[in-house]
């Protein structure tokens, strides 16, 4: 089994807290719109044709795709 | 230092979403313009602003998150905050920060502050803070980062005045003082930037640490500075993402600090309207759903209130000329001026309530955060195309106009995404299409009700459906064809919904009217000047031979006089000019159902779509001598020569609204997608398919239903 849970282990309700985000292209991006290691992140939502997540952070929300989430990996579900 | 500029250059810089646009039309009112910033195409919105007796040139750039860019519009702020020389370089920076999302809204404030440029910090939507009860600690801002700090709502127009005193106060300081660094470099990156700053001028050790992470596509370095910092940057082991990370998170801890001692904030735990909404808007079935109901109500409110306006404008111009050919009696002049020059700018004029209406509502949309749900919602589908959820917009604005719609793929990270967007945007019907499908739908589909939908909605749906449909065929091949050499991103915040602020609302329909009128307008005036003398000037003494055998022959038919004087005009018109270019391309458009003069229309119309019906007014005006029938009425009642056959029957009709639906024909698009491709390939490839799509399709519905 893989030991690494990220943002897509999230069922719709649930709040995950940030570990770490894996490095790539876009990680200052993920970091300011919020993502960040210790935030709080809610999974609100799938798109309705998929691939993409609807989360909220603390005080705003974004839209994810799969791929993108994936970097983000979870420490523990709240 | 920034060479002979002769007015202060006052940046406005800021996250999206911070209100950074309206305080702009705030702060420059009218006296704004839209150009590129130099070698790229991003849009630069300058102003200026006169502060008692100095004038000040603001400049709106694009809403960025950090000096860590991840599109050429974020690169652009980059770009010229790290180069002294350039000629945007700001004497002052007005940073607008949305004080509801405070912490996030910082990073690019707290980069700007150790770039040592001067800044005023503005907390924008004081409003809302209010509705939350949140309380923010001004002072303790503004001794953190050591400069002016004012809390405003620019919505309500609150504590805005003080913004330009604030500017005039800092212009006016002439002192110089460097204030400390907020964020502290670790010792191989002081290291680093202090080798950078020894080969490049540097206005502190940020700026080197910038040029560092970035010299690869910073435009204004030699290629020798280049593989200078290079050096410099491979000897240190100095690597750019880690440097990014480790900056973004310091200064995210700096500002959690700060922000815990400044800001309090009552803890609420009750659900939020936007969430609320959102529950509908984005749901699974709902969302789509929604979608489709707003985009059938923006089609409908074009075709329903644009009616009468549109109705008003043509019967004013139809008299206007009528008055204007008594008034000057029966000579070449008057016949220049009512059916060349009132007729075209009858045609310019026509298209106004419908461009207005389009673009409020898609503004509305815009502004109130619904178009970011759109995003969210369809970018998996968009995936599936090769494009990204962002197309959407594009292809949506392409309703309006292919132009702005081609311009705003600039937020497209990814190159085939974003040159798939350009290509298929122009197959959506723009608002130039939509008076030739008014006219033709008004010819053959009957003014009834399906239920609650009007019949002729329906169709002009259809239409947009076909070109809906060309777009995904396209984009489908296009996506197998092109190759791709960069990952593509989404990430995309989805803002509070807010209500619409109506006078950036209005700002933009009136820009965009404004650009349709001047820019396009141009274009079809000079047409139309042009067509009027193709079509009053024939070869030789053709067009007198044909009048004279019209003559005879009417004499012998024992015609009345109308009858007489229809038959010499149309004689005549097929002698001219003009009627020898339709009568040259026939044989080629007869398998489609036209005749020569639907041909000189097709002609005249690729240079720009929206001349179809002016061409078609100015052919009939010249055809007719009824002055006060409107061009929808003469042309519905044209018959072919010799028989009854209503020159715009069904068949013909459907295959002309077809052919428009699918072909190129805008000079203006193609200028823009060469601009934005970097080649004139692009814009040659597209003109190619679109015009093969636009033959066959209508050979194809002329076949079958005639």
């Amino acid at each position: 089994m893989d030991p690494r849970k990220t943002l897509l282990a999230l069922q719709p309700g649930e709040t995950g807290l940030v570990a770490l985000l894996e490095e790539n292209d876009f990680i200052s991006k993920l970091m300011a719109l919020g993502i960040l290691p210790n935030t709080r992140v809610k999974m609100v939502r799938k798109a309705p044709f998929g691939k993409v997540f609807y989360v909220k952070l603390d005080d705003h929300q974004i839209a994810i795709r799969e791929a993108e989430a994936n970097t983000v990996i979870i420490e523990e579900v709240i | 230092m920034m060479g002979n500029r002769t007015r202060p250059v006052v940046a406005l810089l800021g996250n999206p979403n911070s209100g950074k646009s309206s305080l702009f039309n705030f702060l420059t009112g009218m006296r704004q313009k839209v150009s590129n910033f130099p070698g790229v195409t991003v849009d630069k919105k300058v102003g200026t602003l006169k502060i008692e007796d100095e004038v000040v040139t603001i400049i709106d750039f694009p809403g960025t998150y950090s000096t860590f860019p991840n599109s050429l519009d974020e690169r652009i702020v980059t770009n010229t905050l790290t180069n002294l020389q350039d000629e945007n370089y700001p004497d002052l920076v007005v940073y607008v920060a949305d004080a509801t999302q405070l912490e996030r809204h910082l990073l690019l404030a707290s980069q700007v502050h150790d770039l040592g440029i001067p800044m005023i910090l503005v907390l924008n939507m004081a409003d809302l803070l209010e509705h939350s009860a949140t309380q923010i600690d001004i002072d303790h801002i503004a001794s953190f980062f050591k400069c002016k700090v004012l809390s405003v709502s620019v919505r309500e127009g609150r504590n805005t005045d003080a913004i330009l005193d604030a500017i005039k106060e800092s212009l006016n300081n002439k002192e110089v003082s460097t204030p400390e660094m907020l964020f502290n470099l670790d010792k191989m990156e002081q290291s680093v930037a202090e080798q950078v700053s020894a080969i490049i001028p540097c206005k502190g050790i940020y700026h080197a640490k910038l040029l560092a992470h970035h010299y690869k596509w910073l435009d204004f370095l030699s290629e020798q500075q280049k593989s200078d910092i290079e050096k410099i940057v491979l000897a240190n082991e100095f690597v750019d993402l880690r440097g990014q990370v480790r900056e973004t998170m310091r200064r995210f801890d700096i500002h959690e600090h700060l922000i815990k001692q400044a800001v309090r904030k009552p803890s609420s735990s009750t659900i939020g309207w936007t969430e609320r909404i959102d529950n509908v808007v984005t749901h699974k079935v709902f969302g789509p759903i929604l979608f489709f109901v707003v985009m059938l109500f923006v089609f409908q409110a074009i075709f329903t209130w644009a009616e009468y306006p549109m109705e008003w404008i043509e019967k004013g111009f139809a008299i206007s000329g009528a008055w204007a050919g008594k008034m000057l009696g029966d000579n070449w002049f008057s016949d220049l001026l009512v059916n060349g020059v009132i007729a075209g700018l009858g045609g310019i004029v026509v298209f106004v309530p419908q461009i207005a209406i389009l673009f409020f509502l898609i503004t509305l949309l815009e502004e109130s955060g619904y178009m970011s749900r759109v995003v969210f919602m369809f970018d998996s589908i968009m995936q599936k195309f090769g494009m990204n959820g962002r197309s959407v917009v594009s292809l949506i604005s392409s309703g309006a106009c292919a132009i702005p719609a081609i311009m705003a793929t600039r937020t497209i990270s990814d190159k085939k995404e974003r040159l798939i967007t350009i290509l298929v945007s122009p197959l959506i019907s723009c608002s130039a299409r939509l008076p030739i499908y008014a006219v033709l739908i008004g010819f053959v589909v009957p003014n009834v009700r399906i239920g609650i939908f009007q019949a002729q909605g329906l169709v002009l749906m259809g239409l947009y459906m076909l070109g809906i449909v060309g777009v995904f065929a396209v984009s489908l091949v296009l996506k197998i064809i092109l190759k791709s050499d960069s990952s593509s991103f989404l990430m995309l915040e989805l803002p509070d919904y807010k209500k619409p602020l109506w006078k950036n609302v209005l700002m933009t329909v009136k820009k965009k009217v404004e650009s349709f009128v001047i820019g396009a307008g141009k274009i079809i005036m000079a047409i139309s000047i042009v067509l009027w003398f193709l079509a009053s000037f024939g070869p030789g003494n053709a067009m007198q031979k044909a009048e004279e055998m019209a003559y005879n022959t009417s004499i012998e038919q024992n015609w009345d006089e109308e009858e007489m004087a229809n038959h010499i005009a149309s004689a005549k018109l097929e002698a001219s000019y003009i009627g020898y270019m339709g009568k040259w391309i026939e044989p080629a458009i007869r398998p489609l159902g036209y005749d020569w003069k639907i041909g000189i229309a097709l002609l005249t119309s690729f240079a720009a779509r929206e001349v179809f019906v002016g061409t078609m007014a100015t052919i009939n005006s010249i055809g007719s001598e009824s002055d006060e029938m409107t061009i929808r009425e003469k042309m519905a009642a044209e018959v072919r020569p010799g028989t009854d056959i209503k020159v715009y029957n069904q068949a013909t009709s459907l295959s002309l609204l077809v052919f428009y639906v699918f072909a190129m024909q805008c000079m203006s698009t193609l200028a823009v997608v060469r601009r934005e491709t970097m080649s004139w390939k692009w814009p040659v490839i597209q003109f190619l398919f679109m015009g093969a799509m636009a033959y066959f399709g209508a050979l194809l519905v002329y076949q079958l239903l005639s």
